[in-house]
């Protein structure tokens, strides 16, 4: 990205956070809101600072869950859009309960799976998956099948195998979808790593903000709302960086 | 007038060191079912092309001139008949790779760059990487794409990127060149010039031609022989031999007998239009 475009993408919303945080400052300066829901922005910033030991612990444990389920989430969907993209039968048997299993809550499942697997990083790892394998299969199985029929007779003119085909056009043709799920799951994979900590789980950001808020240490609940939103922009940010990195030959600044 | 005198008039005799046995197609019907209609997309289609030489089929839309290509091409299988490329079916030339299909829409892989396209057949039949490189670098060179092969092909023009669909039907060395109006899609100037280099590459490589156009004087340029097919069923109606020999140079077009085989053509494809 050019420095101009840069600055012209990154000092409007800039401009409104400064805004809303000289705003909200003034407002807890002047008792218009309520210290005990939402402190200064000033106390926040110190409880940062105080805290910075423990926020690094639990976002650390935190982190490790989101990537990690992240990770093996996405490339098991690979997969089984893979398996799936390759034969209609098993698409028509498996993608409307794919597509089904996107209604239910994964919320409502956490404490069902937590009992199945017990507490800890492996329900918490598995409750993340769950999150991204769902996304990843859809997308996948849309992707696989979307190469240009040109691409297909060209390659069926030079006799090439279906691996062939499948790293040649139909992968390469996946990737905008891949990226598409990876963008949805990313940003998903740390809510559903907080959401699982809360039942599931004695370290980690949610762990810390239901701790936090059985105390009343409300600095301190905040405190870790805002480093699990920093982490899931930077991972959303690797994610884009990466798409970006991957497909050299679309176009990169989209015209507006 | 630079054309060789002792060609002229002479009907093209393929040379033996032609690298194959030519095109044979014998009684091919082509059916399609729609619902309770039929159409016949080809009916009784019988050609023979000689190894070596060139022959372009013309026709108006729906001529079935496409679907041959497609048939020879092992696309699509007729509903009855047979097409042999130099005895083989059309399955077998395929994995055999004995001929290369270009088509209008000049298909790159938009995520490969210009050498990797190119290299695109070799890397399929498991050619190793050096020979790759070299082979995939000799026909960019030969198509005139030099110093476009770390190109993407959204960066290249409508013509650059139909070269280097040639240059990788090139690299396999193919028998028989099938070109489904290769050139449709580009202007007048790049097209003629594309005419003569496809024509210098012909000579080079003794391949085989069959090429679908809708330009008469494309056919004439490029051919041995113009087929013209008609549609509603779609059928071979007349042949016109050119007689122009190989070697041509552009200065062909002034000659008289151009002018008088364009019209030949062109009163063969009104009368098949007519009939």
């Amino acid at each position: 990205m050019s420095p101009a475009r840069a600055a012209t993408v990154l000092v409007p919303p800039a401009i409104l956070v400064v805004a809303l945080v000289v705003v909200w400052g003034w407002m807890s300066a002047h008792g218009l809101i309520a210290n005990y829901l939402l402190p200064a922005p000033w106390v926040l910033l110190m409880a940062i600072i105080d805290n910075a030991s423990e926020l690094l612990r639990h976002g650390t444990a935190t982190t490790i869950e989101a990537l990690g389920g992240f990770a093996i989430g996405s490339l098991l969907g690979v997969v089984a859009a893979i398996l799936l993209a390759s034969s209609r039968r098993l698409r028509q048997c498996f993608f409307p309960l794919a597509l089904a299993s996107q209604a239910v809550p994964i919320a409502a499942i956490t404490p069902l799976i937590v009992l199945l697997i017990g507490r800890g990083l492996p329900s918490i790892l598995t409750v993340v998956g769950i999150a991204a394998f769902f996304p990843m299969l859809i997308n996948m199985t849309r992707g696989l099948r979307e190469a240009d029929i040109g691409y297909h007779e060209l390659l069926h003119s030079l006799s090439a195998s279906g691996a062939q085909r499948l790293r040649m056009i139909e992968l390469p043709a996946a990737l905008p979808y891949m990226f598409a799920a990876l963008k949805v799951s990313a940003s998903a994979s740390f809510i559903t790593a907080i959401v699982g900590e809360w039942i599931g789980s004695n370290v980690g950001l949610g762990y810390l903000i239901v701790i936090s808020g059985q105390y009343f240490k409300i600095p301190t609940l905040w405190a870790a709302v805002v480093v699990a939103a920093a982490l899931t922009l930077v991972l959303v940010g690797l994610v884009s960086l990466a798409e970006r990195l991957a497909m050299p030959w679309a176009p990169k600044e989209p015209a507006q | 007038m630079p054309l060789d005198e002792a060609r002229v008039g002479d009907t093209y005799v393929p040379p033996r060191r032609a690298l194959a046995d030519g095109l044979a197609i014998r009684e091919v019907e082509m059916i399609y079912r729609r619902g309770n209609q039929t159409v016949a997309a080809l009916s009784g289609c019988n050609l023979d092309v000689p190894a070596g030489s060139w022959v372009s089929l013309i026709g108006a839309s729906g001529c079935g001139k496409s679907t041959l290509l497609r048939i020879l091409s092992d696309i699509v299988k007729p509903t009855s008949g047979t097409a042999l490329l130099g005895g083989m079916t059309p399955a077998e030339a395929r994995a055999a790779r004995r001929f290369a299909l270009v088509s209008q829409s000049a298909v790159m892989l938009p995520w490969r760059k210009v050498l990797a396209n190119v290299e695109l057949g070799l890397e399929v039949a498991r050619v190793g990487r050096a020979e790759r490189r070299r082979r995939a670098e000799a026909a960019i060179e030969m198509v005139g794409l030099k110093g476009f092969e770390r190109a993407y092909p959204s960066e290249l023009s409508g013509g650059m990127r139909q070269r280097a669909a040639i240059a990788r039907a090139l690299t396999l060395k193919p028998a028989y060149l099938f070109m489904d109006e290769p050139f449709g899609a580009l202007d007048e100037l790049t097209r003629d010039r594309l005419n003569f280099e496809l024509l210098r590459i012909l000579e080079e490589t003794k391949a085989t031609l069959l090429l679908v156009t809708h330009s008469i004087s494309e056919a004439i340029i490029l051919s041995d022989t113009v087929v013209v097919m008609s549609p509603r069923p779609g059928r071979i109606t007349h042949r016109v031999d050119v007689g122009f020999g190989h070697h041509r140079t552009p200065e062909m077009r002034d000659d008289p007998r151009f002018g008088r085989l364009e019209s030949e053509v062109r009163h063969a494809l009104g009368h098949s239009m007519s009939s």
